[in-house]
């Protein structure tokens, strides 16, 4: 799953079982998913409607747009970059769609295009300072956010706006009577993920995530595969924006900034190597859903933003030990 | 003279290392000191008030707390770090200085207890950095999250209380008719670059900032100046927090989120690497001179805040840009 190519090298002729066990328990997203299961199963004990249709769509909106996010960043984070500008581009796709609401689905379609937009622009511009010009990736995309949460404030100086009804009531809502449509938009970015992974594209990023010299010897555009990630991702964040909107249905220039913290936890339980090279789109996706799980399980009672900070913090710090814990077991699986 | 004698080729290259080359380093800063000075005498066109000595003060005592952030960050981005639970940190400081302040003694034992608090919330930062191996950024992210939300918690929203006195006379203060405050940022200026650029500990930082690998081979226990860079960091941010409290006179709980992206840019435009291992505090003092002249500035052109922000991001990526490593160089081989 995670094109691990060691783990995959390392599967050998012996117990086929043995092997798929070992590959789920190694494997980040399969870890998170089994912890999703058991927190899931946990929650629906504890209160039983979670189970119903408006639990799970509930859940579903309230994930969906940090889902979206990490896959983002686990794109930037696999080439062996980190990206700070999730914050930016959440904040002003935030910003811009409660500022010009358009009603009607044509009025969804422009407002996404809008949202993929901004997040596409500061993507190359992303991808320009780092992969051509070759900066270091946190300070260049620390100036790109700090760019992004201003024009939000410009546009913007305080909480307010109303999104487009049509987009907060629709979007929000389940088809088919039990399908929520944010989980169908997460669903077709991962879709897509299985698309882009057999591409030469993503093949690149990977190898110059593992090893940028050894990359480039074989042929591999160092420059492109680099650009590529941060034009995903920044796609992907806004994209994230609009799933935001559509969740809050208003406007605040500051809505991105939990964003940065939680994407890179959610990247990092999600098993994607943060020394780059390794790990997988859907680890991070159900790692933020995960981390909003965990985060409704605790403060279902409605806590103080205290302990929410205080938990954000930990589970952030946690994750990455946890996370750097599973690719050591990958490693060593590899060589066994 | 010709050099076509065959003698002269295998003669060995001149030793150029210290003869008539400037340090780059030098360079950029005395361009960025030299574009502050423009910068405040151009502001008299924008208000007249501005480009006075009073002016000058002003930005001064403004910058005083930049100044003191900056070193700290200036530290661990030397060491190969990135500092962002700072703007907690100052928070921190001021809380912990205004709602302590006249129940745990006098202010010699407040003052010192703040600051050790701060150290050791900045030595968990280094702990994570070197033995739990999470990046910087964020590690000290998330220390930033708790340590905010702890303040939040313990304050339940509103911090109360006075600031401690001695920090009153420092902001308020003059002495012998020059402002307190400019006293203390020279003395201040003087120590921090004495650490850094003239003691064995400020070696170690530059050392274990070039080359790990290559400092820990060379026998510098290389956890030490890397935990003390977070440490000494986090206890500027808590001093600094103190002096806002002296200059506001009561601390909030936002009052430390305008500084954590100055303190990065000005040790960017400042002239130290990113990667650590290059810089001098010198720079970072123009640095941080630089963007208080410009935020001065700009509020008096009336501009709105996110532009001030705008500003201060495309600064940093500038300065990153104009500062690549590949194009010193390239400016170095040149010369």
């Amino acid at each position: 799953m995670s094109a691990n190519l060691d783990a995959m090298r390392g599967s050998a002729p012996g117990s086929n079982v043995a092997v798929a066990i070992r590959r789920v328990l190694t494997d980040g997203a399969g870890v998170v998913a089994i912890l999703y299961v058991i927190l899931f199963a946990l929650y629906a004990l504890w209160d039983r409607s979670a189970l119903s249709v408006s639990g799970v769509t509930d859940l579903s909106n309230n994930a969906a747009p940090l889902a979206i996010a990490a896959a983002g960043e686990s794109l930037v984070v696999i080439s062996k970059g980190f990206d700070l500008s999730v914050s930016g581009v959440v904040s002003l796709s935030n910003v811009l769609m409660a500022t010009y609401p358009i009603e009607g689905p044509h009025g969804a379609l422009i407002s996404l295009l809008i949202c993929l937009g901004v997040g596409g622009a500061i993507g190359v511009l992303n991808g320009l300072l780092v992969a051509i010009l070759r900066l270091q990736s946190i300070a260049a995309t620390l100036g790109t956010m700090i760019m992004g949460q201003g024009l939000a404030l410009v546009i913007m100086d305080a909480p307010g706006g109303t999104v487009a009804d049509w987009v907060s009531n629709t979007l929000t809502d389940v088809i088919f009577g039990v399908i929520p449509i944010s989980g169908l938009i997460v669903l077709a970015v991962v879709a897509l993920w299985f698309v882009f992974r057999r591409t030469d594209a993503c093949i690149g990023i990977f190898a110059v995530g593992a090893d940028e010299t050894a990359a480039s010897l074989s042929g591999i555009s160092v420059v492109r595969a680099r650009f590529t990630a941060f034009v995903g991702a920044g796609l992907l964040y806004g994209l994230a924006g609009f799933m935001l909107s559509v969740q809050t249905a208003t406007g605040n220039p500051t809505a991105g900034t939990p964003f940065l913290m939680l994407t890179f936890a959610a990247v990092a339980l999600g098993g994607v190597s943060l020394t780059g090279g390794r790990g997988s789109l859907v680890g991070a996706v159900i790692g933020a859903a995960t981390l909003m799980l965990l985060q409704k399980v605790l403060f279902s009672g409605g806590v103080s933003s205290f302990y929410t900070g205080i938990f954000q913090g930990f589970v952030l710090v946690l994750a990455i030990v946890f996370g750097s814990f599973i690719s050591r077991l990958a490693s060593t699986g590899a060589r066994a | 003279m010709t050099s076509a004698r065959p003698s002269a080729a295998l003669q060995p290259p001149a030793d150029t290392r210290r003869a008539g080359r400037i340090r780059p380093e030098t360079v950029s800063t005395a361009a960025i000191f030299a574009l502050t000075i423009i910068l405040i005498f151009a502001s008299r066109f924008v208000s007249p008030a501005l480009g006075s000595w009073d002016q000058v003060d002003t930005i001064i005592t403004l910058a005083s707390f930049l100044i003191v952030v900056a070193f700290g960050q200036g530290l661990v981005i030397l060491v190969g770090g990135l500092d962002l639970s700072i703007a907690s940190m100052i928070t921190l400081g001021g809380v912990l200085s205004t709602t302590w302040n006249g129940s745990i003694g006098s202010e010699w034992v407040l003052i010192p207890a703040v600051l050790i608090i701060c150290a050791c919330i900045g030595a968990l930062n280094g702990v994570g950095v070197i033995w739990l191996n999470i990046p910087p950024f964020i590690m000290t992210m998330a220390s930033g999250i708790i340590v905010a939300s702890a303040a939040l918690g313990y304050t339940s929203g509103t911090p109360r209380g006075a600031a401690p006195d001695v920090f009153l006379a420092l902001m308020k203060g003059s002495v012998g008719g020059v402002s307190a405050v400019l006293i203390f940022v020279l003395v201040f200026v003087l120590l921090a670059w004495t650490l850094q650029s003239a003691t064995a500990f400020g070696r170690r930082l530059y050392a274990v900032g070039a080359n790990r690998e290559a400092a820990w081979i060379a026998g510098v226990a290389t956890w030490r100046p890397i935990m003390a860079a977070y440490a000494l960091s986090a206890a500027c941010a808590g001093f600094a927090g103190m002096m806002l409290v002296g200059y506001a006179n009561g601390a909030t709980l936002r009052m430390g989120d305008s500084y954590l992206l100055p303190s990065v840019a000005s040790v960017v435009i400042g002239g130290s690497s990113i990667l650590g291992g290059r810089g001098s505090f010198a720079g970072t003092v123009g640095g941080a001179m630089l963007l208080t002249t410009l935020g001065t500035v700009i509020s008096a052109l009336g501009m709105q805040e996110g532009w001030r922000t705008v500003i201060e991001g495309a600064i940093i990526v500038g300065a990153l840009l104009l500062l690549r490593e590949d194009l010193l160089a390239r400016l170095r081989s040149a010369r």
